[in-house]
């Protein structure tokens, strides 16, 4: 029998090519993969929704989104993803599923998603532009400010949306995408970026 | 179309699927045979106000009561189904 050796390898390593793409001169997006994250699913259980606030609240010190938000908590940001349910996202095991397992026993069950999803943060001039292309949400400022987040779907494919806090005075907004959706939902991404130029990169800072 | 999800607010039809009937009610074990054919297999066609399921696949995954008018797509409510979410309806 083949003998196989199983690399561990991001959703979108082959695709990810770092530095410029499209359109030449100052790039108005920049693309950036967050890596080694991770992503707990936190769903109340039935009747449990007020437990499950409780918990949230006193392991994170601030409450869970009840509505399409993303809060930042000092080392987490919680993201509604549907009614009574939310993502946590950190990183270097501070909230891992083993450590959440004991905050949310009894009232809410959890998933680890962290190998699951892909995060894509998106910047620049023209990153509303771009994503304006792909999403049917209104991201006019007015209407998705910063701490804004929607369950919703970019080409056929679901994604979390959320607006994080500007960074030199600039919007941005993360995705979180399925992880084998990740790669064809790049693609679409630099498609629709192309025309005002694209820096690509990865990071690990959330 | 656009439907006005109670959960995530006003989304395009292409993040919906349309699940059917929201009428039927499933009949007592002992109903009989026709009770159950009917809440199986038969179903009105209305051309007018209909009561649907719906389901946000495509955003918050949340089951929805719609109710249309098959004629103009005109929506007049929109409730989570029960069981929809942990505490909204049927906890």
């Amino acid at each position: 029998m083949a003998d196989f050796s199983w690399d561990i390898r991001g959703p979108l390593d082959r695709a990810l090519v770092a530095g410029a793409y499209g359109a030449q001169g100052d790039a108005g997006v920049s693309l950036t993969e967050i890596r080694n994250f991770d992503l707990v699913q936190v769903m109340a259980r039935r009747g449990k929704a007020g437990e499950t606030a409780k918990a949230a609240k006193a392991r994170f010190g601030i409450a869970a989104p009840e509505t399409p938000r993303a809060v930042a908590a000092a080392d987490a940001t919680l993201i509604w993803s549907g009614p009574d349910q939310f993502l946590v996202l950190s990183k270097d095991g501070r909230h891992s599923i083993e450590s959440l397992a004991i905050v949310f026993a009894g009232s809410a069950s959890l998933s680890d998603q962290s190998h699951a999803r892909a995060l894509i943060s998106v910047s620049g001039d023209k990153a509303r532009a771009m994503l304006a292309k792909l999403s049917s949400i209104d991201l006019h400022p007015d209407v998705f400010g910063v701490g804004a987040a929607a369950a919703t779907s970019m080409d056929h494919t679901s994604v979390t949306l959320w607006r994080g806090n500007d960074r030199s005075g600039q919007a941005v907004f993360n995705l979180l995408v399925f992880a084998t959706f990740a790669e064809s939902l790049w693609h679409t991404i630099l498609d629709s970026a192309a025309e005002y130029g694209v820096t690509i990169g990865h990071s690990e800072e959330l | 179309m656009r439907i006005v999800c109670p959960f995530c607010g006003e989304r395009e039809l292409g993040e919906f699927t349309y699940l059917g009937d929201a009428k039927p009610q499933r009949p007592a074990a002992d109903a009989g045979e026709d009770a159950v054919y009917d809440y199986v297999y038969l179903r009105d066609n209305i051309a007018g106000v209909m009561s649907e399921h719906w389901y946000h696949g495509g955003g918050c995954r949340a089951w929805l009561k719609v109710t249309r008018n098959t004629l103009t797509h005109e929506i007049s409510a929109v409730e989570p189904a029960a069981g929809a979410g942990a505490a909204k309806v049927g906890a």
